[in-house]
């Protein structure tokens, strides 16, 4: 569904990504796992065309999207929260999420809002309360429900779990699993590899703005490398 | 006499105002002082008078006053809204990610551009509006206001509320308040943040061109410099109001009006245009955040 090839992307003079190359399935959940620093939320942003690439191509249903304004490709059915859930923080809960279906056809609004409402119940209480002043978890939530009321195909999660208590981390971990069970295809970026690889289909670990393993979740998650560097076992 | 120059000043001060606008809109959108915008409002009051000139060689004039005059003012802001967009596009745009210094030279280069280019095909001579409108004059509580007048603040007054329900009620002001607040995530919504630019200084622009024909008509004389100190003056009643708030702008134009026909008619009318200076100077000593700098809701 998603394929990215041979992909170099730097800022300035500074590689970020070296030549990486990705694919995702449809139906798939796929983590892209590493430290800080080692090009995560570029490979994100080059796929939403936020930073354009220097070489390499990047496919979405086999046509090509390198070059794609950002608003196009979140036409086309990507969609990204990105690192730091970036709501609005002066709209309310409920415009935060009309901001979400600019690009989605008029008519699905309703459907749309219910769905993320009935995911994300507690948005619905604060539907009419100023984003700013949600918890940390309440604006991952409102993120994520703003990137789905795009009705977008594949969903890009950069660091959801980042900054939350276990307990919500774990919930939207369960979420994300769920929203992939309705037929969203996600390519999820986090450095908590553990809960990351048991919930995905499979993995890549980014090193420097390179690829230096990927497999199936079983496989990396036994992986004695990724154990000592990642996992912390 | 204090109510006198209490509605005079109002006059300036809207007018102030709807430049003050531009100034805000950009900026809340951009973070940038388009300092090319007061020369926009220069540019109306002169293709104005100039359009006017071609409706009365054509004879619609004599014909029909109010015809031509709307016409003319239409066209005016279509060419000067026109003028907006393509300076974002060529001056502005290609600077987006540069230092930010970079676009505020550039814009001191167009507006140099804009001044030397009117005064060469205009002439550095003050040019005068060719038609006296709306003299009539209304008392009303020993005020003496002329239509003129009543006409620029109710105009005045029209575009703002318009503004408003645009930013606060469409599809496009949504989406101008998204992109003000994050310009990353405006994108990673779908929002053409080019567009929303654009619609941003096509709108001020325009606003700059009704301006400067109400200024023509109101002062009936206009020189290729008047763009600076208005453009100043609606600079810093945008600072005052809290660069970024459109209600801001307009508050900060209507006091800097005010202040400016209080002044001249209590003080000295010699230190008009210093009082502007004197303005900004105190706020940025004292609140630089102006008004409704701080106000959660109010930027673009
Ligand atoms: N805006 C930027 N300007 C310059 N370098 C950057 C910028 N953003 C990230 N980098 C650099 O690119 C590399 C990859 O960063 P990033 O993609 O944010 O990593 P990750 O998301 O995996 O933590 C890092 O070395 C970082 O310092
Ligand atoms: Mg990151």
């Amino acid at each position: 569904m998603l394929k990215l090839t041979s992909i170099n992307t730097s800022y300035g003079h500074i590689r970020a990504l070296k030549g990486i190359s990705i694919e995702v399935n449809k139906g798939e959940i796929v983590c892209l796992l590493g430290s800080n620093g080692a090009g995560k939320t570029t490979a994100l942003m080059t796929v939403s065309g936020i930073l354009k690439p220097d070489s390499g191509d990047i496919y979405f249903e086999r046509e090509s999207i390198k070059g794609l304004a950002p608003h196009l490709i979140v036409k086309k059915g990507i969609c990204q929260v990105p690192e730091g859930r970036r709501i609005f923080p002066k709209f309310t809960v409920l415009e935060n999420l009309e901001t979400g279906a600019f690009v989605s056809a008029v008519q699905n609004f309703n459907k749309n809002l219910e769905r993320v409402f009935s995911l994300f119940p507690i948005l619905k209480e604060r539907k009419n309360q100023t984003a700013g002043t949600l918890s940390g978890g309440e604006q991952q939530m409102l993120a994520i429900g703003r990137a789905l009321m795009s009705n977008p195909r594949l969903l890009l999660l950069d660091e959801p779990s980042l900054g939350l208590a276990p307990i919500l981390a774990g919930k939207i971990f369960k979420t994300i699993a769920e929203i992939n069970n309705e037929g969203i295809t996600i390519l999820l970026v986090e450095q908590n590899a553990n809960a990351a690889l048991k919930l995905s289909h499979r993995g890549y670990v980014l090193e420097n703005g390179s690829i230096k393993l990927h497999g199936s979740g079983e496989e990396l998650l036994h992986n004695e490398d990724l154990k000592k560097a990642y996992l912390g076992i | 006499m204090f109510l006198q120059q209490l509605i005079n000043g109002l006059t300036l001060g809207s007018v102030y105002a709807i430049i003050a606008l531009g100034y805000t809109m950009v900026y809340g959108i951009l973070e940038l002082i388009n300092f090319a915008h007061g020369e926009i409002y220069m540019l109306g009051a002169y293709l104005v008078i100039i359009f006017l000139g071609i409706f009365t060689a054509m004879g619609l004039t004599s014909a029909n006053f109010t015809l031509a005059l709307i016409l003319s003012i239409i066209l005016t802001v279509v060419f000067c809204s026109a003028y907006g967009f393509t300076v974002e596009k060529v001056a502005y745009k290609p600077l987006r990610n540069a230092p930010r210094l970079s676009p505020l030279i550039s814009a001191i280069g167009v507006s140099i551009f804009l001044q030397n280019f009117i005064m060469l095909t205009q002439g550095a001579t003050d040019r005068g509006f060719p038609y006296r409108f709306g003299e009539g004059h209304l008392y009303f509580l020993n005020v003496d206001i002329t239509y003129l007048q009543a006409m620029i603040i109710i105009v005045s007054g029209f575009l703002m509320f318009s503004l408003r329900i645009f930013i606060w009620k469409t599809r496009i002001g949504k989406a101008m308040r998204a992109t003000s607040q994050d310009k990353t995530m405006a994108a990673l919504v779908g929002i053409n943040v080019n567009s929303i630019i654009s619609v941003t200084f096509i709108i001020g622009a325009g606003l700059a061109a009704v301006a400067g024909v109400m200024v023509a008509a109101y002062y009936g004389l206009i020189n290729y410099f008047i763009g600076y100190i208005a453009g100043i003056k609606a600079f810093t009643a945008a600072v005052l109001g809290g660069i970024g708030s459109i209600r801001g702008a307009m508050v900060g134009g209507i006091i800097l009006g005010l202040v400016e026909g209080l002044g001249a008619a209590y003080i000295s009318s010699e230190y008009k245009d210093a009082f502007a200076f004197i303005i900004l100077i105190i706020i940025l000593l004292i609140k630089p955040s102006g008004i409704y700098g701080r106000e959660i809701d109010e930027k673009v």
